[in-house]
């Protein structure tokens, strides 16, 4: 990877611990701008709990993670500044069921960024052109369908117009056809250059639009390198073995 | 030569119960319209032989009222327990049974009518003029009580609901410490009964140099009662909503106590409608208790008219007063729930009564 690209995300061996259980156990990465970075691995391995420690959504127990030369493990930063910087994508959506598709969409960009009801109004309207739901902007989020729901949702993130987006698990909780219209609308985002963090276990997907591939198991990063490598040439027992069960 | 496959049987109405006919090839001779018809005009012609006012002397008038009143029950037992007959009969059948049991109580039970009605519904002494050096009649002071009763309730209801809030979100904070004085002051709160806390606000914060008037320590004491209740059910309420909101919300970069004001609490105030409905029941009823303090509400006034007309008649206008005003309330609060279960949100509260 190229020193010339501005460094997002820099993680300092990031120890977690629930209570006695070690989560994940020194981590050391860097993320550059305009990455993919598709985390896969076996289920209980710390994707998850890797992704919510980079904005806080769980505490991190020791480890420093740099956002944007920002240490937000620091007391005295603001975690919520941090925040607006950084997308998040679930896999249950977690839309807010009381309030329309462009009012999700609006409430951060009011309330957080104090845009004005008039632009964010505006710029929800061109997100949701963009995932291609113009049409639902009125629509409360249980009369839309999963996938539906997941676009909004990701429209909802990039209304704050963050530098990176995390996807924890975005398709895993969608019926089989509606997987294709999220990752389309993911793989559009990777081709503007967004800089992303992906757990999927969309082989196609981190095939075509990641750029680099994780494999997290027990805590520990075991593998990476770009998706060729590592799909084709998996070198760790447990990589082979875990992508000889999905694939 | 392959046979014709057998068409299956029609499926449709499969929960419909089957027929008299259906099951026995006939109907019962005691449903039939026939019989029935028959054991009314007997209903009638016993009806006729039914002994005069009073309570009967003899054995053979007690057992003709019995016989009476038997075939009346077996008549409409044998309607209402038949799925084919019209609701209509059904109707009737269930009015005849509920005014045969008043009107026979009513001729042969032997109370003394008059009395009971000149004790209890003597509505004409609400007209004359209301208690010492009034110069409103009973009606007006009545009126007057429920007035009070309206906004005592009204003003509790307001600081009790705002109160409870505030525990219930700084009980959302987690904070072990604050936890453990919250938790304190709501179960007093809740253990303590409304009518003694009352007397010790009105009677004994004299002594340590606070008077109150007497509404304001009713509010108070029914505020601070309340909203032990309400801070519970908003706290159930709060915590009803799926954790996931909350991270959304945070991860988006909203505060705390933005994701309180407008992600977690919008949502929990639709499902803790009616628990928070039944409960505001409760308090406007409760507000009875403030006649302890001798604040001229309904029911004080109800009972300072009593004395002074010496007749009950003014506690039953109250209680009809507080049906007119709780009866509506009620419903309400039914209503309210029955269109949270329709839409299937889930309410697993304890309110406070009923």
């Amino acid at each position: 990877m190229g020193e010339d690209r501005a460094l997002m995300i820099d993680v300092i061996d990031l120890h977690k611990y629930f209570k006695d259980h070690h989560v994940l156990k020194g981590l050391n990465q860097k993320v550059y701008k305009g990455e993919v970075v598709a985390i896969i691995g076996p289920s209980g391995g710390g994707k998850s709990t890797f992704i919510r420690c980079l904005n806080r959504l769980e505490e991190p127990s020791s480890g420093k993670i740099l956002i944007e030369g920002t240490d937000i493990t620091a007391t005295r930063t603001d975690i919520n500044r941090v925040r607006m910087e950084i997308g998040m994508v679930f896999q249950s959506f977690n839309l807010f069921p009381h309030l329309t598709a462009l009012q999700n969409i609006k409430l951060a960009p009011i309330h957080v960024r104090r845009m004005s009801e008039k632009d964010a109004e505006e710029r929800g309207r061109q997100l949701l052109k963009k995932v291609g739901l113009q049409e639902k902007a009125s629509a409360y989020p249980d009369q839309l369908s999963g996938g539906q729901q997941q676009r909004v949702a990701i429209a909802r993130a990039l209304a704050m117009q963050p530098n990176m987006i995390f996807f924890d698990e975005p398709t895993s909780a969608l019926d089989p056809e509606m997987i294709r219209e999220v990752l389309d609308v993911m793989d559009n985002l990777a081709k503007e250059g967004m800089t992303m963090l992906v757990i999927s276990h969309e082989i196609g997907f981190i095939r075509e639009a990641a750029t680099r591939i994780l494999v997290l198991a027990d805590g520990c990063i075991i593998e990476e390198g770009t998706p060729n490598e590592v799909l084709k040439h998996p070198q760790h027992p447990r990589t082979q073995d875990f992508l000889s069960k999905i694939l | 030569m392959i046979p014709e496959p057998v068409p299956s049987p029609p499926t449709d109405n499969w929960q419909k119960r089957p027929s008299w006919r259906e099951r026995f090839g006939h109907v019962p001779w005691f449903r039939r319209y026939e019989f029935l018809g028959g054991l009314f005009l007997l209903l009638l012609l016993l009806a006729f032989f039914l002994p005069p006012f009073g309570r009967p002397e003899s054995a053979l008038a007690w057992m003709e009222i019995v016989v009476f009143f038997l075939v009346v029950l077996f008549w409409a037992g044998i309607i209402l327990t038949d799925i084919e007959k019209p609701n209509w009969l059904k109707a009737i059948a269930a009015v005849l049974i509920v005014l045969v049991f008043g009107w026979l109580f009513y001729q042969y039970s032997g109370a003394r009518w008059n009395k009971l009605v000149h004790a209890f519904f003597n509505w004409d002494v609400l007209n004359s003029t209301g208690s010492y050096g009034s110069t409103t009649s009973a009606w007006i002071e009545l009126l007057a009580g429920l007035w009070l009763t309206l906004k005592l309730a009204f003003f509790s209801m307001i600081f009790g609901t705002l109160f409870g809030l505030i525990l219930a979100v700084l009980r959302n904070l987690h904070d072990p410490v604050l936890n453990f004085f919250l938790t304190i002051w709501v179960d007093f709160f809740r253990a303590i009964p409304i009518i003694v806390l009352m007397m010790l606000i009105y009677y004994a914060f004299p002594y340590l140099g606070i008077t109150l008037s007497g509404v304001v320590a009713g509010v108070l004491t029914l505020s601070l009662n309340s909203s032990a209740y309400i801070s519970e059910i908003f706290r159930a309420g709060i915590e009803s909503i799926h954790h996931g909101q909350v991270e959304a919300s945070r991860a988006l970069g909203l505060t705390t106590m933005q994701t309180m004001r407008l992600v977690i609490l919008p949502q929990a105030i639709r499902v803790v409608m009616p628990p928070l409905a039944s409960n505001y029941v409760a308090m406007v009823k409760d507000t009875a208790i403030c006649s302890v303090i001798a604040i001229l509400e309904l029911l004080k006034t109800a009972i300072t008219l009593q004395s002074w007309l010496a007749n009950p008649t003014p506690l039953v206008a109250a209680t009809a007063l507080y049906l007119v005003i709780l009866i509506p309330m009620a419903r309400f609060s039914s209503v309210l729930e029955n269109r949270m279960k329709a839409r299937g949100i889930s309410r697993a509260f304890a309110s406070k009564k009923g």
